[in-house]
């Protein structure tokens, strides 16, 4: 079967057969899996820096009283930039990075369709998260990562210009990825290889840069106001000047609740992946899969203004919440293909599989919360209180970084050759469920107590409950810690493997470990149903894999 | 150049331009709806719009610039015909005539960006939005008229069209964006 080829771009890429090093991650190259991992560890790089802020955020509130911040000033600044930065800087680049690395490689193609688009897209997030963070140095903004006026606007200093540019140039990176990804998916498939028969990695991949692609334009249309009103005197956001605050949050929300799906969406397509190989069994709903990803990311841009329930107009507020009820289907679709898939299923518990299990446990709680949410009258009583801060935790660190974390522990053989040690990763499951669970479950409790979000100082009698919260984050990060150290280590001293070490149907593991520059040598034979295990066929097509690209070892002694 | 001259290489790296290029245009053109949305929240907050004691701009002069942009569009695109057939003197003729006449609709709507009095919101709206599109129409234009140097040193041909092409669809993005703004500025 033949294999459509991108036309080869100048820049750099690895020597044949050479993995890719750590220097190389600092140059400029054209190869999708250097720019892939780029985007993975600038991720991985701001999810410390987040993280770091999380945890000076729960210090602060071990105890009802300011204790290392100097104001409440200083407590805004940074769950403003710890916000912008997990959402910004972290998640979202990091999916990109799972696409950019395996999207060609699932399709059997060479790179993306643009390659230098696709190195010109990542280099924009360094300077993006530079500008972010250094708005410090002149006045960090405190608007919350929502930025809402007048907060944005009149009583932010320049730190949040910075902070609105940055955004600017993280769209811009957002619309070039995802036309890449378009481009890609529907161009450069290998004959044979129709929609119906795409990983459903990709078909996330592509509903994702759907969004991107018709979502991001929004954020930069009221960035541009918002930068605007900010240093040229206009009063777009003004009500005194004739403007109008609301029109921020139509405009925001339109971005950022699809967002939430561009946070989400290319996870539910990994953690299919992942069900499907480390159970042994065909995806149960595959086409309802692929469907219901589509449905989300259609449904998603009519949902935004449940967001803005309390300064909404009353009338708008039924179908609003109307809509925010439905797109709960395709993501129930979603839970029960996946709950289908591992019915009956030969479960290897391996670091990538707990993960992908204890999100589907924690998501089915999170999603439940956002129910409560989508529904007017309890939205208006625990509108602005930690229940909110709750509920998209657990979506986003239950959901989305979970979903991270399985895919790491998942495709890491494929990206350097080497396994992660499997003990470190159970131990980092463990700690990270039990913290998860204890963070972010007490802050819906404590938010429908009335604790308000974005506080530094609260009521006394929520000492305790915020007390068990910060030991709880605490355990988080120091889970975090494992996670870090089992990723350094296993670079190093992690277990080789041959190209397909969990034994697995899709086009990149049809290659060696790391894949070579240009991803295959010949053209690849993708198997007929990416997902079909348990069939004598697709055992025998995993053995000549196998005999192709044996681990080291046995190449050794072959 | 013919399509069946093209290796499979080429035709899919073609394939893959113009399919980037209509999804650049679908996703950009998004921005410039975002801000007839923002304009229209905006108005809506007002009785009457413009507000009490500011004067709308005629539409004399804009709508005048505005059929000449259209029919730069319709230029553009024979002259990259021209080009593809390898008319290079037709090419020439009408690639500096589209530039032209965008540089009179730039030049006038620069003046109406300027000549529009400062009366709060609605002149930052105007303004705004006449802005936002003329910094496209200029960087655009930038590049037609560097395609047309190109294309007298001979380094945008026949063999090379993509450029030219590419600098089209552009030209077409910022004829339609302008058609989306013109009546919410002047007529409606």
């Amino acid at each position: 079967m033949a294999t459509i080829t991108a036309t080869p771009g100048l820049g750099t890429r690895s020597a044949e057969g050479a993995a890719i090093r750590a220097a190389d991650l600092l140059r400029w190259s054209l190869d999708h899996k250097v720019i892939g991992l780029q985007y993975m560890a600038s991720s991985l790089f701001f999810f410390i820096v987040g993280g770091t802020m999380a945890m000076l955020i729960r210090w602060e509130l071990l105890t009802p009283a300011l204790d290392l911040m100097a104001d409440g000033t200083q407590y805004n600044a940074l769950m403003t930039i710890h916000g912008s930065v997990m959402i910004f800087l972290w998640i979202i680049p990091m999916m990109a990075g799972f696409g950019n690395y395996l999207v060609p490689l699932m399709l059997g193609a060479k790179d993306m369709a643009f390659p230098w688009l696709n190195a010109f897209a990542f280099w924009l997030i360094p300077p993006a998260g530079l500008l972010m963070i250094a708005g410090w140095l002149v006045g960090p903004p405190e608007a919350g990562w929502t930025a809402y006026p007048p907060l944005s606007t009149l009583f932010s200093p320049d730190g949040q210009t910075m902070w609105a540019m940055s955004l600017h140039l993280l769209g811009v990176s957002s619309i070039l990825g995802a036309i890449n990804f378009v481009v890609t998916i529907r161009n450069m498939r290998p004959e044979g290889m129709t929609l119906w028969k795409m990983p459903l990695f990709v078909w996330a991949v592509l509903a994702t840069a759907i969004i991107q692609v018709l979502a991001t334009p929004f954020l930069t249309g009221g960035l541009t106001l918002l930068i605007l009103d900010r240093t040229a005197g206009t009063s777009f956001f003004d009500p005194g000047s004739g403007g109008d605050v609301l029109l921020w949050q139509n405009v925001f929300w339109f971005y950022s609740h699809p967002a939430v799906y561009i946070m989400i969406l290319p996870g539910f397509g990994m953690v299919s992946e992942v069900l499907a190989v480390h159970a042994r069994k065909p995806v149960f709903g595959y086409r309802a899969i692929g469907l219901s990803s589509m449905s989300i990311a259609l449904v998603g841009f009519t949902v935004w203004a449940h967001h803005m329930f309390t300064s909404l107009q009353p009338a708008l507020r039924i179908p609003f919440m109307i809509t925010s009820m439905i797109i709960a289907v395709p993501t129930g679709i979603k839970i029960f293909s996946w709950l289908g898939t591992i019915w009956g299923g030969k479960i290897r518990f391996t670091a990538a599989m707990l993960f992908a299990l204890g999100f589907i446990t924690l998501f089915v709680f999170g999603g439940i919360g956002g129910i409560f949410l989508a529904a007017v009258p309890i939205d208006i009583h625990l509108h602005d209180t930690y229940f909110v801060v709750g509920h998209f935790h657990f979506v986003l660190f239950g959901g989305s970084v979970f979903l991270i974390f399985s895919g790491i522990y998942h495709w890491f053989p494929k990206m350097t050759g080497r396994r992660m040690n499997e003990r470190l990763g159970q131990l980092h499951f463990v700690t990270t469920y039990i913290g998860t669970f204890f963070t972010f479950v007490p802050q819906h409790i404590a938010g429908a107590l009335g604790l308000p979000r974005r506080v530094a100082m609260y009521d006394p009698q929520f000492t305790n409950i915020n007390t068990v919260i910060s030991l709880a984050a605490f355990l988080l990060g120091i889970s975090s810690l494992i996670f870090m150290y089992n990723i350094l280590r296993s670079l190093n001293h992690g277990e080789r493997v041959g190209g397909n070490p969990w034994r697995a149907l899709t086009l990149e593991w049809a290659t060696t470990s790391p894949p070579p520059p240009w991803n295959f040598r010949g053209d690849p034979v993708p198997f007929d149903d990416p997902y079909g295990y348990g069939s004598d066929e697709s055992g025998a097509y995993l053995d000549a894999v196998d005999r192709r690209f044996p681990a080291p070892e046995e190449s050794a002694g072959a | 150049m013919s399509q069946e001259s093209l290796t499979p290489a080429e035709l899919l790296q073609q394939r893959n331009r113009r399919t980037g290029m209509t999804i650049f245009q679908i996703s950009w053109i998004l921005v410039f709806v975002c801000l007839v949305i923002v304009n229209w929240q905006l108005r809506g907050n007002h009785p009457s719009w413009p507000p009490p004691g500011v004067s709308s701009p005629s539409a004399l002069l804009p709508g005048l610039v505005t059929l000449g942009l259209l029919a730069s569009a319709w230029l553009a695109r024979a002259a990259t015909r021209d080009l593809a057939a390898g008319r290079r003197a037709a090419f020439r003729r009408q690639w500096r005539a589209a530039l032209g006449l965008g540089a009179l609709f730039v030049l006038v709507m620069a003046y109406e960006w300027l000549s529009i009095p400062t009366s709060g919101i609605y002149s930052d709206v105007f303004r705004m939005m006449t802005a936002f599109h003329l910094l496209h129409a200029l960087a655009i234009g930038l590049f037609m008229s560097m395609i047309a140097r190109g294309a007298d040193a001979g380094r945008v041909s026949a063999q090379n069209l993509w450029p030219a092409e590419g600098a089209t669809s552009l030209w077409y993005f910022v004829v339609v964006a302008w058609l989306l703004f013109f009546p919410v500025l002047y007529l409606i």
